[in-house]
């Protein structure tokens, strides 16, 4: 149980995480999209997201797009695999269910 | 942290539910419109070549240029959501990859002289799939495995059917795509 990451725990950023992981590796998601698939608010969205980048798990990266800024977000290798080890974790509270 | 197994697979169920979104998200947006436009252009321009072969350059060429617009302007509408960011350079040289496909498929049928127009349809398929299939494998687009199979539809089309190789690949090959598409948009 001890392997259960608790900033990762949260539900809202372990979505985030969830659906970030499901990119492929290279690629990164825009705010306004990840919000729409979370269901969110922008301030919310926002916060989770200040959490997991202060915890190195996602990169944020902010551009301007024909002028107009625009911020996108992607897992980052070490948020993979702490992703996948807190999956890991829960399936095996599960199995010893 | 101490959580029970109910809670834990209540939470899996979340994760794999998230996922599952994320996944028809992207597949719903890119590869399904292109699978349905590109299935769309190929069901009305080869039924058409098969009853109304006089006309049927020109709707090619009306079929075509409607496709690259509509491939076009949904292509950048999605990488503005989901992108990657040394796509640029990939995306140079892919472009140049298929500028080149395009010689060389020029070239090929130069050379062989193709005497019938199935011959040269295969010809230009061939070389679209070729293209297809080497963007998936380098560039790992998702679901581009879809170029396999219609290059088996073309090839037994044109070796066994030869009398329906249009309709053959009008109907399975391009309804065959927009069904595809439709089935990832709903059910994926």
């Amino acid at each position: 149980m001890s392997n259960l990451n608790e900033t990762i725990h949260q539900p809202v950023r372990l979505r985030i995480m969830a659906a970030l992981v499901t990119l492929e590796a290279s690629n990164e998601v825009d705010f306004t999209y990840l919000r729409e698939l979370l269901d969110v608010t922008d301030g919310n969205l926002g916060a989770h997201l200040r959490k997991l980048e202060e915890a190195s798990y996602i990169a944020v990266n902010k551009v301007f797009v024909e002028r107009k800024p625009r911020t996108y977000v992607s897992a980052t290798a070490e948020g993979r695999r702490v992703f996948q080890e807190h999956v890991a974790a829960l399936e095996a509270i599960l199995k010893g269910k | 942290m101490n959580i029970s197994p109910t809670e834990a697979e209540e939470i899996l169920a979340d994760i794999q539910r998230m996922e599952q979104k994320t996944r028809h998200a992207i597949a719903s947006g890119g590869t399904t419109i292109t699978l349905i436009v590109t299935g769309a252009v190929w069901l009305i321009g080869f039924v058409c070549t098969q009853f109304l072969p006089e006309i049927s350059p020109y709707v090619w060429i009306g079929l075509s240029i409607l496709g690259s617009i509509l491939g076009t302007l949904w292509g950048f509408r999605m990488g503005q959501r989901v992108r990657n960011p040394e796509f640029g350079a990939t995306a140079k040289r892919a472009t140049i990859f298929w500028l080149l496909l395009v010689f060389y498929c020029i070239a090929a049928i130069a050379i062989a002289r193709p005497t019938d127009g199935k011959q040269v349809t295969t010809f230009i398929i061939l070389f679209i799939m070729i293209g297809q299939l080497s963007m998936g494998l380098l560039i790992s687009f998702s679901a581009v495995w879809w170029a396999l199979p219609i290059t088996a539809l073309a090839l037994v089309g044109y070796f066994f059917l030869p009398s329906i190789f249009y309709l053959w690949m009008g109907v399975l090959g391009g309804g065959g795509m927009i069904a595809f598409g439709l089935y990832i948009r709903r059910r994926w």
